[in-house]
C-alpha cells in the first residue's frame, strides 16, 4: 500500500477540518455516540478518528485526534488496538501506537489526548501492533514484538500507570496475540495455535495454569490458531475467531474460571474467522472474514454456548480493487442484534462498511446499503475499530 | 513474521550488495532496452553430448537489481549469459555448474535454511542466500543425485563446482525445457535475478513438419521485481532485454508475411501470461505447436496462449505485410484478491524487415518422423488409473504482516510448510498410473508443479478438455463463498522406472515455494 502525497494533503485538510466540526458537533450535542479508528499511521503522525453515528447507523467524521506517536499500517488482524472505557468517572478511548509504543488516553467529552503512556523500553509493537484490553481497572497491552503482556493501572483524567511487564510465550512459541478481559480473567491467543488464561485479581496476570492448543488448531492440524476473543456477558463462554484456511470459530466454557477444551465449528464456504464480535444481546456472533470479501452472521445460544449457521453480507464493495481485507468489527447500536455491524476495510486509503443485518424466528440476512462505506483518509491501512459508548460487556 | 523479515532481509540486500557489487562484472552485460532481440547462445551436442560449464555469477545494476547469471566462458574475459542447451533425444547432458557468488554475504549476516539431514550430494552444508544446484525443469529424468536431484544437492560458493550427468531418455518428448536454480528458500532470489535458461531436446519438426524449415526464436521471459516478494516496480525483459515502461520495447525482427517458430519461455518468478501476437491492436491466430516442451497432438490456432509461471509454449506465427504495427504483448491476467497484479505490457515490437536476423533455423525432417505415440506417457488416456488423489492449495493471513502460510496438502493429511526433513506426503510406486484432482481453495491463482513426469489434462472444472501434456498448470482462485472451488483433474504416470526416488511437487510462484508450498513424494522402485 502506497501513499500518495494527494492523500497527506486530504488528510491535513481533514485534520483542519475534522477539529472545527468536533468542537461545533461536541458543543451541539449530549451524550456522544461514536465509531472510533486507530488509523495507525505510519510514515506521518498517527491518529484516532471520531465518527459520529447518526440514524441508521450511518456515520460522519466528528474529529480526528492526533497520537503524536507512529503506527505500522498493519498487523495482526485479531488484536484490537483500541479499548474503550466507560465509567462514571473515566469516559476514555486507550488508542496504542504500533511503531512508537505509547498508549493514549482520549477523553472522550473533550476528544482531546490526556495521557500517553510507555511501558518498559522493550514494549514496542513495530511487528504486528499492540492489542489492548481493558477491565475498568486495569489495561492490558500486548506487545508483538516482546510477546509481554504490559499490565497498567487505569488513573482517572484517562490517564494510565505503568506496572510491570508479563513475559508470555505459546505452546509453540507464539507472540501474544489478541486479549479479552471478562472481571478477573484474561484470556489470551498466541500465533502458534495455543490459547491461555490468567488471572488479573491482583492486576498483574498470573497463569491459570490452562494453556492449551485449541481445538481446531489440533484437528484442523496445525494451518488454524484462534486469533480475537469476545467474551460472554456472564463470563461463562470465551470464543475464538480463528485465522485459519476456512472460516473457524471456537467456543471454551470458562464458568470455572479457567479455559476448557474448545468446541470448533468449521464452515469451509469461507476463509478466516480472525475477528469476531458478540452483539449486544448475544444472540449473533459477527464474524469478518478476514482473508475475503465479506460479513458473517452466526445464531449463538449464549446457554449452551453452542453457535448455528446465520447468513452472510454479498460481496462488499471495493473488494480488491479498493482494500484487501477485513479487520475488527464494531456495532452502532449497544443493544438488541447491534443494528448492524461495522468492518474496518484494510486500503489505502481505509474504508468503513456497514452492514445492517435482519433476524428473525432463526434466520437472517444482511445487506451493505447503498451509503456504504465511508473512506477514513486518516488511515493508509485501517485494522482496528470501536464504538462509544461500547457494548456494555 | 517470516515475511515481514524477509522483507527487511531483501531491503538490506538490495542496499549492501548495492554498495559492495556495484561495478564488479561478474555478470555479462544485458542488452540495451529498445534493441535488436537476440536469442541466446546455442550449446549443441557433439556425439551424442553436450558437456559444458557454468559459473553462477551475481552483481547489482545500477538502478539495484541484482543479477544472479549462468556464465559460460565464450573465450578469455568473454561470457555469454544462461546459453540455450540443445541435445537430442537419447543423448546425455554433462553440465558443470560452480557458484561464483560473490558480494553478497551480507557483512557476515546469514540467512539460512535448515539443512536436510541424511543423505546429501554435492557440497553439503547448509542452505544459504549462496547456495545453488539445478532443477531441469520438465525433463523427464531421474530424481537422484548428479541428474535432477534438488532435495539434498548442494553447490556451495568458492568449491569446485559439481557436475551433472544426465542421460536423455531415448523417448523424451522434443520441446523446450529449462533450467534453474531450487535451493529450498533461496530460489525466487536466483531466479528473480535471471538464473533461467532454455534446453531443447531436438526434433519437433519430426512430429510437426509444419515448423521444418522456419526461422526458429527461444524467448525466455524473465520477471525481477527490485524485491522479489513485494510487487512494487519489476521489470519484464525478453532474452535480458528489459521490455517495462518507460524503456523502449525489445525489437523482434521479421521479414514481412514471414512465418517464425517461437518457442516461448515464461521464466518469471510469478507472472501469469496471457500470450498474444497483434497486428494493429487485434489478436492474430497463433499455430501451437506444443505446451511445456510436449508436442500436443494436433496443432491448433489460438488467439490466445496462457502460459503460467514456468510454463512454455511453442507456436507458429506470421508477421503482417509491411507497414502493420505488430507486437507480442501479454495481457492482464486476474490472480485473485491476495494475488499480484499481472498487468498487461508490450514484451516485444516487430520490426518488419527484409533482411531479418536469423536465429537457428529448424531443420528440415531428417530421417524417419518421430511418431507421438512412441513418446513418453504416450498412450496415457487408454491407461486406467490405479489411485485418486485430491491436494490442495490454501493459504492463511494471520495479519498484514504476516505470519502468512502457503500450503499444498493431500486431502486428509495435515496442512504444513514444506520442511527439508519431512516424510513424502505421498508415496506411490513405480508402475502406477494416477489420477489427481487439484483444487485451489485460496484467493489466489497457483501454478501447480510436479518434478521428473509430464501429466495430461484430463479436466478444468469438472469439465473434459484437450489430453494436453503438460508439467505446469495454472489452477485459478476461488472467488470467495457461494462458488465453487476452481480444480483441474490430471493423470499422473509413474510407469518410467528411471524417475524413481524422492522429488517434489508445489506452487511455481517461487515465493509461494520458497516458503513452503512444495511437498515430497516418494515412487518407490
Amino acid at each position: 500500500m502506497r501513499t500518495s502525497a494527494r492523500s497527506w494533503m486530504l488528510r491535513v485538510a481533514l485534520l483542519l477540518v475534522g477539529a472545527c466540526l468536533g468542537n461545533i458537533a461536541a458543543a451541539a450535542q449530549g451524550t456522544p455516540h461514536y465509531l472510533i479508528t486507530n488509523d495507525d499511521v505510519s510514515a506521518f503522525l498517527s491518529s484516532v478518528s471520531f465518527y459520529a453515528i447518526g440514524a441508521n447507523g450511518r456515520i460522519t467524521l466528528q474529529q480526528i485526534v492526533p497520537t503524536d506517536g507512529f503506527g505500522i499500517g498493519g498487523g495482526y488482524f485479531g488484536a484490537n488496538r483500541l479499548a474503550v472505557l466507560n465509567s462514571s468517572d473515566n469516559q476514555c478511548v486507550y488508542a496504542s501506537d504500533a511503531a512508537t509504543g505509547d498508549i493514549v488516553g482520549i477523553a472522550v467529552n473533550t476528544l482531546t489526548v490526556s495521557s500517553s503512556t510507555l511501558g518498559s523500553s522493550s514494549d514496542t509493537g513495530a511487528s504486528n501492533g499492540i492489542g489492548l484490553a481493558t477491565n475498568g481497572q486495569y489495561l492490558y497491552a500486548g506487545y508483538s514484538d516482546s510477546s509481554n503482556i504490559g499490565t497498567f493501572q487505569i488513573q482517572p483524567g484517562c490517564s494510565l500507570s505503568f506496572i510491570n511487564d508479563t513475559s508470555v510465550i505459546g505452546l509453540q512459541g507464539g507472540i501474544v496475540d489478541a486479549m479479552a478481559v471478562h472481571g478477573n480473567l484474561l484470556v489470551v491467543t498466541y500465533g502458534d495455535g495455543s490459547i491461555q488464561s490468567f488471572n488479573v485479581s491482583g492486576g498483574t496476570p498470573v497463569s491459570n495454569g490452562d494453556e492449551q492448543n485449541s481445538t481446531a488448531a489440533i484437528r484442523a492440524q496445525g494451518a488454524t490458531y484462534p486469533s480475537s476473543i469476545d467474551i460472554t456477558q456472564d463470563g461463562h463462554f470465551a470464543l475464538f475467531g480463528d485465522t485459519a484456511t476456512a472460516a473457524v470459530v471456537e467456543v471454551s466454557d470458562i464458568s470455572s474460571g479457567q479455559l476448557t477444551k474448545t468446541v470448533a465449528y468449521q464452515n469451509v464456504g469461507s476463509i478466516s474467522a480472525s475477528n469476531i464480535l458478540l452483539s449486544p444481546d448475544e444472540t449473533m456472533l459477527y464474524i469478518s472474514n478476514t482473508q475475503g470479501d465479506r460479513v458473517s452472521a452466526a445464531f449463538f445460544n449464549k446457554s449452551t454456548g453452542q453457535l448455528a449457521l446465520g447468513c452472510a453480507s454479498n460481496l462488499l464493495k471495493g473488494y480488491s480493487s479498493h482494500w484487501s481485507y477485513i479487520g475488527g468489527l464494531a456495532q452502532p447500536s449497544t443493544s438488541g442484534n447491534g443494528g448492524g455491524v461495522y468492518a474496518a476495510e484494510f486500503g489505502n486509503p481505509a474504508t468503513i462498511a456497514l452492514v445492517e443485518v435482519h433476524s428473525s424466528g432463526g434466520t437472517c440476512s444482511m445487506l451493505e446499503p447503498s451509503q456504504s462505506p465511508v473512506v477514513d483518509f486518516s488511515s493508509p491501512g485501517l485494522l482496528s475499530i470501536g464504538t462509544f459508548p461500547p457494548r456494555s460487556f | 513474521m517470516r515475511l515481514l523479515f524477509r522483507c527487511l532481509l531483501a531491503i538490506v540486500i538490495c542496499g549492501v550488495a548495492f554498495l559492495q557489487a556495484v561495478g564488479q562484472a561478474s555478470c555479462p552485460a544485458r542488452p540495451v532496452p529498445g534493441s535488436v532481440v537476440q536469442d541466446a547462445l546455442n550449446l549443441t551436442s557433439v556425439n551424442g553430448v553436450l558437456s559444458a560449464d557454468f559459473a553462477l555469477g551475481h552483481l547489482v545494476d545500477q538502478y539495484g537489481y541484482t543479477h544472479y547469471c549462468y556464465d559460460y566462458k565464450i573465450s578469455d574475459g568473454h561470457f555469454a549469459e544462461a546459453p540455450t542447451l540443445r541435445l537430442n533425444q537419447g543423448d546425455t547432458l554433462m553440465l558443470g555448474v560452480a557458484d561464483r557468488i560473490q558480494g553478497d554475504d551480507l557483512v557476515g549476516m546469514k540467512m539460512n535454511m535448515p539443512a536436510p539431514t541424511g543423505k546429501t550430494c554435492g557440497d553439503g552444508g547448509t542452505p544459504t542466500l549462496q547456495s545453488t544446484n539445478v532443477h531441469f525443469h520438465g525433463l523427464n529424468v531421474s530424481p537422484n543425485c548428479h541428474a535432477d536431484d534438488v532435495l539434498t544437492t548442494l553447490i556451495q560458493p568458492g568449491t569446485p563446482g559439481f557436475q551433472f550427468t544426465i542421460p536423455i531418455p531415448a523417448d523424451e518428448p522434443p520441446g523446450l525445457y529449462w533450467y534453474h536454480p531450487h535451493v529450498h528458500g533461496f530460489t525466487e532470489f536466483q531466479v528473480n535475478g535471471g538464473a533461467a535458461g532454455a534446453l531443447v531436446v531436438e526434433g519437433m519438426e519430426k512430429i510437426h513438419p509444419e515448423v521444418a524449415g522456419l526461422t526458429e526464436r527461444i524467448f525466455t521471459i524473465r520477471q525481477q521485481y527490485l524485491v522479489p516478494w513485494i510487487p512494487g516496480p519489476y521489470q519484464l525483459s525478453l532474452n535480458f532485454q528489459v521490455s517495462a515502461f518507460p524503456f523502449p520495447h525489445p525489437q523482434i525482427e521479421m521479414a514481412p508475411g514471414e512465418k517464425q517458430f517461437w518457442r516461448v519461455l515464461n521464466a518469471t518468478i510469478q507472472d501469469f501470461m496471457p500470450l498474444q501476437f497483434q497486428v494493429n491492436g487485434v489478436a492474430q491466430p497463433m499455430e501451437l505447436i506444443a505446451l511445456d516442451g510436449y508436442p500436443i497432438a494436433t496443432p491448433r490456432k489460438e488467439t490466445t496462449i496462457l502460459v503460467p509461471p514456468a510454463g512454455r509454449a511453442e507456436f507458429v506465427v506470421q508477421a503482417p505485410p509491411a507497414g502493420q504495427l505488430a507486437q507480442f504483448v501479454t495481457l492482464n491476467y486476474s490472480t485473485g484478491p491476495t494475488g499480484n497484479p499481472d498487468i498487461p505490457q508490450v514484451i516485444g515490437a516487430i520490426t518488419l524487415t527484409n533482411n531479418p536476423a536469423k536465429a537457428q533455423a529448424v531443420k528440415p525432417a531428417a530421417g524417419p518422423p518421430i511418431r507421438l505415440e512412441n513418446l513418453k506417457f504416450a498412450n496415457l488416456a487408454s491407461q486406467k488409473a490405479n489411485t485418486q488423489r485430491k491436494i490442495y492449495f490454501s493459504e492463511e493471513f494471520g495479519g498484514t504482516n504476516g505470519p502468512i502460510q502457503f500450503y499444498i496438502t493431500v486431502d486428509g493429511q495435515k496442512q504444513r510448510v514444506f520442511e527439508p526433513d519431512e516424510k513424502p506426503a505421498i508415496t506411490t510406486n513405480v508402475g502406477q498410473v494416477e489420477d489427481w484432482y487439484i483444487e485451489n481453495r485460496a484467493l489466489e491463482t497457483h501454478a501447480f508443479h510436479i518434478h521428473q513426469i509430464h501429466f495430461m489434462m484430463l479436466e478444468v472444472d469438472g469439465k473434459p478438455v484437450t489430453n494436453d501434456y503438460r508439467d505446469t498448470i495454472e489452477v485459478p482462485f476461488w472467488e470467495g463463498p457461494g462458488h465453487p472451488y476452481h480444480s483441474v483433474k490430471v493423470r499422473m504416470d509413474f510407469r518410467d522406472p528411471a524417475i524413481a526416488g524422492t522429488f517434489v511437487f508445489h506452487c511455481h510462484i517461487l515465493l509461494h515455494e520458497d516458503l513452503g508450498m512444495m511437498h515430497k513424494i516418494l515412487v518407490q522402485p
